[in-house]
């Protein structure tokens, strides 16, 4: 069973973070609060609600080891919370954007978070300590449509980002007096904060969900044309794999390891992609009870009512059978899953993940007993 | 692999694509005659969509696709001899040609669309609309 707990902790989730321990989960029910709740006896809690945006909060991320919480909404802001007894304090951080703050991530060493917004611009965000403030950075005029994703390179340095404009691009964030010169590597060593080190043009339509690998030598991204591309090389001649699968779009993918990627989006089922010996990238399977349809024109997707019509009035229609509630059959998720977090602990390996989406669950999900799976793992 | 706007060719180059198409158009014609209804097919859905926003080719082109899908009697048996790498460019035209709204070619539309989706999925329907570049 791949899927270890399914928590229901709301009508619909945009976004969830976990506790450096795993002990809570924060996360937004579609609304301007972002909810934590702990295991208590077996039992999850809510034990806080953080009230301070406006509107619809988009991104939370939960720092491993400095215990700090950012959020980003629709309200344009961005809070970081910090701990102070029982208490959740937030600090306004001025993003300085005219649209809404859609994804935040803190970067591998939780000096800086990354915000990408409607405003075709990413905010690098630091502390300042002589102010006791948080500043943001922009890099602007750089996207040509909302900013969907971003994602750290390891080496605290370089961000990937992915956007509307269907174009996944590579950034140098080094920010001076915030990082030093030895914490870069390789070719980005000389780049200014807000060079483009690359554009990748490989989608025709949106761009969702980026990550870099472990190591950081390869980098996933999804397009909403049901594809997923994996480059190599980032850098002046990056190589590109597109691999285009049968089933809806991706929203959000997570690396495992250097040569296993979990893509989940529109099909409710998390989607196992791995590379081979020769490094070719290609679909695996689905996590959970689903199988694979591959008999006859059964769509389990909210496709299928529309399906059940376009075919009913053909002329060489068929049976009625192609007309079904617009629900999963059996699996986990029944609605889109738009987040997929690691469960990573500091120094010790997990084979366990969580996603959530917009029919209100957290589910963790286990593939310590896939053996299908253990030599990308 | 980095495909995008620099491929496109523009309106002076728009005859030397008419030509191409009306070459395939006559390679599809003595295709017919032999009775290979799949291998014209494949003979017009290569080199498609016409790179180009030139209006003209792309109704050439759509010309020469349409002549070779209204010859498939046999849906399943042109599937299974027709290469996984076509179903894409194949969902394009079949849009197109239900976009027509001709009685005929709808039909035969609809039941090229459901045997198509069954084998290449959602996703191919979905590369269809999502590519606003590369239309047929």
């Amino acid at each position: 069973m791949a899927a270890v707990a399914v928590h229901q902790f709301a009508q619909c989730i945009t976004c969830h973070a976990w506790s450096p321990d795993h002990s809570m989960v924060a996360f937004c029910p579609n609304n301007n609060e972002v909810h934590i709740y702990k295991l208590l006896e077996d039992k999850w809690e809510k034990v806080h609600v953080l009230q301070k945006h406006d509107q619809i909060v988009s991104g939370i991320d939960w720092s491993r080891r400095s215990n700090r919480i950012v959020t980003v909404s629709h309200d344009r802001n961005s809070y970081v919370w910090n701990q102070e007894g029982p208490e959740w304090v937030p600090t306004l951080v001025i993003l300085r954007l005219n649209r809404a703050a859609l994804c935040v991530q803190w970067s591998p060493n939780e000096n800086k978070f990354a915000v990408g917004s409607g405003a075709k611009t990413v905010c690098i965000c630091y502390y300042e300590q002589e102010n006791n403030w948080w500043v943001s950075k922009l890099i602007r005029k750089k996207h040509d449509s909302s900013v969907t994703s971003v994602a750290w390179h390891p080496n605290n340095i370089l961000l990937a980002t992915t956007s509307t404009d269907g174009k996944c691009r590579v950034f140098s964030t080094f920010i001076k007096g915030v990082d030093t010169r030895e914490s870069k590597t390789g070719s980005s060593s000389d780049s200014k904060f807000g060079e483009q080190i690359v554009q990748l043009d490989l989608s025709f339509s949106w761009a969702f969900g980026v990550k870099w690998s472990p190591s950081g030598n390869t980098l996933a991204y999804v397009g909403h044309n049901s594809m997923i591309y994996f480059v190599d090389d980032v850098g002046p001649s990056p190589l590109a794999q597109n691999v285009a699968f049968r089933n809806l779009p991706l929203r959000d993918v997570l690396f495992f390891s250097e040569k296993m990627v979990i893509g989940v989006g529109f099909d409710c089922t998390p989607m196992v992609f791995a590379a081979d010996e020769s490094g070719i990238w290609s679909f695996i399977r689905f996590l959970g009870e689903r199988k694979a349809s591959s008999s006859g024109p059964k769509y389990g997707s909210q496709f299928s009512e529309a399906f059940g019509k376009l075919y009913g009035q053909s002329k060489h229609g068929l049976s009625n059978d192609t007309v079904e509630p617009s629900r999963i059959r059996g699996a986990i998720h029944e609605n889109c899953i738009n987040c997929i977090v690691p469960l990573r602990k500091e120094g010790f390996r997990t084979k366990r993940f969580s996603t959530s989406g917009l029919d209100g669950k957290v589910v963790i999900w286990d593939l310590e007993n896939y053996e299908d799976l253990s030599d990308y793992v | 692999m980095m495909a995008g706007a620099e491929k496109f060719v523009e309106a002076d180059n728009a005859e030397a694509i008419i030509t191409r198409i009306e070459h395939k158009s006559r390679k599809i014609e003595s295709l017919l005659k032999q009775n290979k209804p799949v291998e014209a097919l494949k003979t017009a859905l290569e080199g498609s969509p016409p790179m180009t926003r030139d209006e003209r080719c792309k109704s050439a082109n759509w010309i020469v696709v349409h002549r070779a899908l209204m010859a498939i009697k046999d849906v399943e048996g042109m599937f299974s001899s027709l290469d996984p790498e076509y179903y894409d460019i194949l969902m394009k035209y079949l849009y197109r040609g239900l976009s027509t709204g001709d009685r005929p070619t709808c039909d035969q539309c609809l039941r090229i669309h459901e045997k198509l989706t069954e084998r290449a999925g959602l996703g191919c329907i979905l590369r269809s609309l999502a590519d606003t570049v590369n239309t047929v």
